[in-house]
Parts: structure tokens; C-alpha cells; sequence
């Protein structure tokens, strides 16, 4: 709908039906914004006259006068979802949700995963992991892969990106070993700090991201171990 | 997104209203609680109250819950229904408006487009509302079912050959089944028009006895906390709720005379930082103090009190606390006192003895003594009152209303007012003063506009112009079957008004907005039969005891709605202030400040 506003004659065209999707989704969006902001008012929470500077969305403020968006904070973004390129956000949660989705179904996913602890390692040291590496890795879950296949985990352009920990890894030298020790404490104390967040977690989603976080930090782990005998 | 449109802005708020109250419409609808920082729970389904409790600083959800309010203290009901309809509209409103942007004028963006073609659609809806509406519904929802008459307060009274079974208990069933869910429908109903029937005013209106009720529930009633909701009755005579200051009547001697005081017995001529100088004109006696005040006021109260003895005068109701020397004194002579009687217990008391209260306390006449058929104290729950009834026409009667705690009693009163307020709309005269005259106006173009048509079917289009008006006005008593029924046969009612409107080439603008306005009106049936899939035959069962709803109260609730769409839809944007417009103030205060605010945006 461009802004035609200074052209006398509007003629309107019914929507194709890539718009008509586009608005079925805004509309099942919107409902499902409104239900969880009613449920919120009967909680207790206070609508305030403002809206939120990302969505527009209507805030809400709790007893403790914390401001809350029940789009941003709690509903998957709507902007340019289909293009992880554009948003850092939509790609981190596609990821995830692959990587859930992975996992849910069988243990025999784990292996693939564990062809790519660096992955998970990127994950987790990468907060704004790049476009190719997303789509390396939503690529690496998405396949049902029998375990010894490792042609897909090893896309080319994600082993370009990564660390190239990959190809090292039988030379058993000491500078390694502390590589690996070191890393095996960091990955130890972000397991440490994702269990204390997640003990005081109140919400959903924050819960939902800590156990991935603890997930891919065990992976992380058992990769470590596997790569240091 | 900066700026967002009032006609998005408004869909927005009014949806997060709507899903609240989802969940609590229709004959399956929840219930919600409701628990106080002191820890008191109640449990309600009243759409006002939902809706009343949540805290809102949106300015255009507090308009929408202040419309609803001002809606339901007018008609007692239909709160939900409101939202639902409100809803419903600013969605269709919204996608015409998209979909057909007013190309007459030139906008800015297509955003100020819409916003002007969804302002000028809801000023259409309301034109075609207020103008052709009722006819359609005297037309096209009246017929289909039927009409109370204020005299059949039960079914037992009239005949048995009357399939649908119509009385007022009837109508009150179904609207405390809306509250109070099955269990005590039946019961509370059965009260209800208990009270009613004893109020009834022979060659009087039934409106005015309605309204009598409605003004005066608060001191017809009478709380009673702690007990079932089976224990509520009614008892014989006016129930004052304060207890007698002195000691009550020994014999129960009947008649007992009363009078009515406003002010103190004993006047107060003495006010702090007064100088009282006493003296006694000019002739020097022995030394005059205080004492000598006292006493020769003490002097003129007993001679007052004399003179009401000798009135024969045995109760005194007083609006105010009297001083302790009357109350005294009144013991003495064996009169009992009632002191602090609320102003609308003595203005009904007032009223339906007729009598006069005391002005001036030195000129008591036998025209404000009233003669009571008894006057003793009654025990309700953890209070003791007095109770007293008048010789009048009407024997009067007041309602003691129990439940187990003093939410619940609220509830419950709150529920007989508005079941009072329903019936009054649904028996009020319409005013049809102003629509008649519409009428004429419309009805005297059509007939010139069509005289140079065809004969045969003009001429009988004519003839039913001439008809006299009053057939197209909603006669009082109209009701109509409950669950969704209203709105079915108006939404075609409108669409055949639609399409014969298309037909004729005559007002064509009202298709689309008549259309519009039938499409809204499905959604609530919608929302009434989606809670419960229920099979065939036992839909069929529960069908019947949906029990009946008011006709003109939906009418109104139509009217309500679309002013409210056209009053959201006129605001241009909403501006933040960071200073404090108002405090959290009692309703009146926050219905200006409202509409300043609207005024403002405009």
C-alpha cells in the first residue's frame, strides 16, 4: 500500500495473496497480543497510555512499576522474520527453534551437533552470530542426517567461518590442552551462571533461551572431552 | 510507528477489552476473582464490574469503560455485549475504510484518509441508527416474539394455553441467570417480583412504580450479612436502620403517632466563642449565671415536649443526634427516639406517609404527626432496627437480602437494582416525539418523490406512510427470546432493508452501512454458541431456557454502542502529558476530565 496520497484517483486492488498472508499473520499476531494483554489486566497489571517505541504495541506496567511490551518481550519479533539477514534477533530465535526442534525428537541429533561443537561454542561467544553461520547451522539441525554423515554439518561456509578448531584437533600438544582446559572452564562458568539465571527467572522465554544456553554448554563439554582424548 | 490512527489506536484498546471479557459472556461464561490487599474475595461475572476493576491509563480504555458504565447505570445490563458490539464495528469500520479511502479530499497520507472515511462512516451508522432502527426492529425482530403485560408478574397467573409462557419472572430469570448462574436464579427472581407486586401502584404506569423502586432500593433493602442467600424474604413495613436511642415502647399500643424532626429539639444558641451575656432587662436581681440559662432552656424543652405529648405523639425520627437532655426528657414522657435517620430512609418515610417534618420546634401541628400501624425493633443478622410501617394505600414492604458475606450482599443488591433499572427501560414510554416528526419528514419525501411512479405498488408504499406513527414506535413490554436472537433477525431485517433500498435507487449510501452494521451484529451470536459445541438435541433444549431479554434495552445498547464508536473515532491523536490531568477521583470527576480531553483532540 504505497502513499499514493497526492493522487486524485486511488484505485484500490484487492491484496495478492502474498499480502493476504501477510495480513491473516499481522491479524493472528494482533489477537493473540490482545489475549495476552488481557490476561495480563487481569492479573493486575495497569495499560498505560503509552506505546512501545519498537512495536507500538500498548505497555503495560506491573506492581513494581516495570514497564512491559507483551509483543517484544514475550512474541517472536514480526519485522522482516523471513530474512534472518536483516535481523540478528529473528536469526538467533530460528536458530534456536531448530536447534529444539533437533533435539526433541531423538538423541541420535546430538552427534550432529556434537561434528559441530564449535558451533555451539559460536553460539555462545558470538552473540550476533552472522548470517552464514546461522544458516550453516539451521541447515546442520533442519536435515535428518543419519549420525556418521558428515558432509552437511561441514558446509563449507560455516567451517570458513568458524574457528579452525576442526582440522586440528588430533595433535595432542600441551598449548592445546590448556586451549582446551580453558575453554572447558569458560564453558563450566557460563553452565554456572545459566543455572543461577535460570533459578531466578520469571519469565517464559528468558527460561526457554537459559536451558538451550545450559544444552549447548553440556554439548560443549562433552565435545571438549571427546576432543581432548 | 509514531503515530498510530484513533481508528487503529482504538481497535487496539477496545480488542485487549474485548479478549478480558471473552471469556466471562454468554450462559457458559466464567467468572472472575476478585481478592482486595485485605484478602476479601468475590467472585462476579458482571461485565461493569470486570471492567470497572481493572486499572487503566489509556485514555481512550478509560473512555470505552466509561461509556459502559454510564451505559449500564442507564439500563442495568448488557455490559459485555457492548464491547463485543464496540469491537466488532471498529474492525469492519476499519477494514471498509482501508479498502475505500475517501478520494474526494486530499490527504496527507492514506492514514489520515482512513482515519477521515471511518470518522464519516460511524457519523452515517449513527444517522441510520437513530433514524430508521427502531422501525426495523418494531418490523422485522418485534413479531417474532411477544409482549409482557405488567400485570403478569408469574406464569401461574396467566392462562395455561399461552405456549411461550411470558411474565416479568420470566425475564428476571434469565437476566439473574446472567449474574448469579443457576443456583439462586429461581429464588432471587421469585423475590424480586415478590417486591415488585407490592409496589405496584394501582392506575399508575408501571414505569412509575419501577422508578419509585429504583430511587428509593437503597432504603428498601436491608443487607444482611451471614447467612444463606435462601434466608433473604421480605418483611412487612419500612425498615429504618438505626436502633432506638431510648429505651423502645413497653406496649405494643396500637396506633402509634410519630413525628419527623430535621433539626435538634433543643436549639442551639450557643456557639463556641459565642459571649453569652446574661442579664435580665436591665433590672438589677440577684446574680443571673449559667444555671439560670440552663434551666430556663430545660423550661422551654419540656414545654415542647409537653405539647407532643398531648399530640398523643409516642416516636420521634430525627435526622440529627439529639443532645442528651432531650433524649432525657423524651424517656420521661415515654416517647422513644430514633436519632441520625438517613436522608433518603426519611424522605421515603416522608413520602409515603405524607406527612410534614418539623421546622421549627416551638410550632409542632397535628399535620406532622403520622399514625403508624406499629413501631417495634427488629433483629436482622448482627443489627437491631426498627421497623415501621404507615397507614397508606400502599402497604409497604422491605427486603431483607442475606448472603454469606458482604460482598455477596452487594452483589446481590447491586443485581436487584439493575434488574429494576432493566424493567424500567423495558416498560418506559418511548419518547417519540423527536422520531416521529423524522418520520413524518421522510415519509412525506418518499410520497413525493414517488408520485410519478407506478400505481399499484406506490400507492399501497403510500397508504402505509399515512398509517399512524405510533405503529413504528417500540411499544413497552417487548421482549424477546434470549441467546442471540435479537441479532440474528436484525442482521436480516437490515439486509433485506439493504437490498430493498438498492432496489428502489433510493438512499443508496445506507446499503453499505446497513450492511456493515448487520455484519457486527452476527458477531455476538457468534461468541455465545462458540463457548459451548453442544450436540442437537440438547441445543435444542437449552434453547428454551435461555429465557427472554428486553427488546428496547437492546435498542438502546445498539444506540449506546454506535455514539461510542463515533465519539472514539473523532478523537485525532492521544497526547502524553507528564503532568497529572486528575487524580484517581470518583467517577463524575473523570467523565469531565474525559471529555475535556476529547474536546481538546478534536
Amino acid at each position: 500500500m504505497a502513499l499514493n496520497g497526492d493522487e486524485e484517483d486511488f484505485e484500490w486492488e484487492p491484496p495478492t495473496e502474498a499480502e493476504m498472508k501477510v495480513i491473516q499473520a499481522r491479524r493472528e499476531r494482533q489477537d493473540k497480543i490482545s489475549k495476552l494483554m488481557g490476561d495480563y489486566l487481569l492479573k493486575g497489571y495497569k495499560m498505560l497510555g503509552e506505546c512501545c517505541e519498537v512495536c507500538g504495541t500498548i505497555l503495560l506496567q506491573d506492581r513494581q512499576q516495570k514497564n512491559y511490551c507483551v509483543s517484544c518481550q514475550e512474541l517472536d519479533s514480526d519485522i522482516d522474520k523471513d530474512n534472518p539477514a536483516l535481523n540478528p534477533q529473528a536469526a538467533l530465535s530460528q536458530v534456536r527453534e531448530r536447534q529444539l526442534a533437533s533435539q526433541s525428537p531423538a538423541p541420535s541429533h546430538t552427534p550432529e551437533l556434537n561434528e559441530s561443537p564449535s558451533s555451539s561454542q559460536g553460539n555462545m561467544s558470538v552473540p550476533q552470530p552472522r548470517p552464514e553461520h546461522c544458516e550453516g547451522a539451521a541447515a546442520g539441525g533442519r536435515t535428518p542426517l543419519p549420525p556418521p554423515a558428515v558432509p552437511s554439518p561441514s558446509a563449507p561456509a560455516s567451517t570458513a567461518v568458524l574457528a579452525p578448531t576442526r582440522p586440528s584437533v588430533t595433535p595432542q600438544s600441551s598449548a592445546q590442552r590448556l586451549v582446551l582446559q580453558e575453554a572447558e572452564e569458560a564453558v563450566l562458568t557460563k553452565l554456572r551462571w545459566a543455572t543461577n539465571q535460570l533459578q531466578s527467572s520469571a519469565s517464559l522465554e528468558a527460561s526457554i533461551q537459559l536451558c538451550s544456553l545450559i544444552t549447548s554448554c553440556a554439548n560443549s563439554l562433552r565435545s571438549l572431552k571427546e576432543v581432548s582424548q | 510507528m509514531a503515530a498510530q490512527s484513533s481508528c487503529v489506536a482504538s481497535l487496539y484498546t477496545v480488542g485487549v477489552l474485548e479478549a478480558v471479557i471473552l471469556r466471562s459472556f454468554g450462559p457458559e461464561g466464567g467468572q472472575v476473582l476478585f481478592t482486595r490487599d485485605t484478602g476479601q474475595a468475590m467472585l462476579s461475572r458482571s461485565g461493569t464490574r470486570i471492567l470497572t476493576a481493572l486499572q487503566l491509563e489509556h485514555p481512550l480504555a478509560r473512555m470505552v469503560v466509561e461509556c459502559v458504565w454510564k451505559h449500564s447505570t442507564a439500563t442495568g445490563d448488557g455490559s459485555k455485549t457492548f464491547i463485543l458490539l464496540l469491537a466488532s464495528l471498529l474492525r469492519l469500520i476499519h477494514a471498509a475504510a482501508s479498502k475505500e479511502p475517501n478520494v474526494s479530499h486530499s490527504y496527507n497520507s492514506t492514514k489520515a484518509a482512513e482515519a477521515a472515511t471511518a470518522r464519516h462512516l460511524a457519523d452515517k451508522l449513527l444517522a441510520f441508527a437513530l433514524k430508521e432502527l427502531d422501525e426495523l426492529i418494531a418490523t422485522g425482530v418485534v413479531p417474532y416474539g411477544g409482549r409482557i403485560s405488567w400485570e403478569d408478574f408469574t406464569a401461574t397467573a396467566q392462562s395455561p394455553s399461552l405456549a411461550n409462557n411470558l411474565c416479568v419472572q420470566k425475564l428476571l430469570r434469565s437476566f439473574f441467570h446472567t449474574r448469579f448462574g443457576y443456583t439462586h436464579c429461581d429464588f432471587i427472581s421469585h423475590l424480586a417480583c415478590e417486591l415488585l407486586s407490592y409496589w405496584k401502584f394501582k392506575n399508575e404506569l408501571p414505569s412509575f412504580s419501577l422508578q419509585f423502586v429504583s430511587d428509593n432500593f437503597p432504603a428498601l433493602h436491608t443487607p444482611v450479612s451471614g447467612f444463606p442467600v435462601c434466608a433473604s424474604r421480605l418483611i412487612d413495613g419500612q425498615v429504618i436502620h438505626r436502633d432506638f436511642a431510648t429505651p423502645p415502647l413497653k406496649t405494643d399500643h396500637q396506633p402509634v403517632k410519630a413525628v419527623v424532626l430535621t433539626r435538634s429539639l433543643q436549639p442551639t444558641l450557643l456557639n463556641t466563642g459565642d459571649v453569652l451575656e446574661v442579664g435580665c432587662g436591665g433590672r438589677m436581681m440577684e446574680e443571673r449565671s449559667i444555671v439560670h440559662f440552663s434551666a430556663w432552656m430545660e423550661r422551654s424543652l419540656q414545654g415542647i415536649i409537653a405539647n407532643l405529648q398531648t399530640l398523643g405523639v409516642c416516636v420521634l425520627l430525627s435526622a440529627v443526634k439529639q443532645s442528651a437532655a432531650v433524649l432525657a426528657l423524651a424517656t420521661q414522657a415515654e416517647m422513644c427516639v430514633v436519632e441520625c435517620v438517613s436522608e433518603d430512609e426519611l424522605s421515603l418515610f416522608v413520602r409515603l406517609s405524607g406527612t410534614i417534618p418539623i421546622w421549627d420546634c416551638s410550632m409542632i401541628e397535628p399535620e406532622h404527626v403520622v399514625t403508624l400501624t406499629f413501631c417495634r425493633p427488629i433483629q436482622l443478622g448482627g443489627h437491631r432496627y426498627k421497623n415501621t410501617p404507615q397507614r397508606i394505600t400502599v402497604k409497604p414492604c422491605s427486603l431483607v437480602i442475606c448472603a454469606p458475606g458482604e460482598g455477596q450482599t452487594e452483589q446481590y443488591a447491586c443485581a436487584l437494582q439493575d434488574a429494576v433499572r432493566m424493567l424500567l427501560r423495558t416498560w418506559e414510554p418511548m419518547h417519540a416525539a423527536v422520531t416521529t416528526t423524522s418520520k413524518r419528514t421522510l415519509q412525506s419525501h418518499k410520497s413525493s418523490s414517488l408520485h410519478t411512479d407506478n400505481l399499484t405498488d406506490r400507492t399501497t408504499y403510500r397508504s402505509s406512510a399515512i398509517q399512524p406513527i405510533h405503529k413504528c414506535v417500540l411499544e413497552p413490554g417487548c421482549v424477546i427470546s434470549a441467546g442471540g436472537s435479537f441479532e440474528l433477525l436484525l442482521h436480516y431485517a437490515l439486509l433485506q432493508h439493504g437490498h430493498s433500498c438498492s432496489v428502489s435507487h433510493d438512499l443508496n449510501i445506507d446499503t453499505s452501512v446497513s450492511q456493515l452494521l448487520a455484519n457486527a451484529l452476527l458477531s455476538v451470536p457468534q461468541k455465545i454458541y462458540a463457548h459451548s459445541p453442544k450436540g442437537d438435541k440438547s441445543s435444542k433444549d437449552s434453547e428454551l431456557d435461555l429465557g427472554l431479554e428486553s427488546v428496547s434495552c437492546k435498542y438502546q445498547l445498539l444506540l449506546a454502542v454506535l455514539q461510542c464508536v463515533r465519539s472514539l473515532l473523532k478523537v485525532d491523536t492521544v497526547l502524553p502529558t507528564h503532568i497529572a490531568l486528575h487524580t484517581q477521583s470518583s467517577r463524575p470527576a473523570s467523565t469531565s476530565w474525559e471529555d475535556t480531553e476529547d474536546e481538546a483532540e478534536d
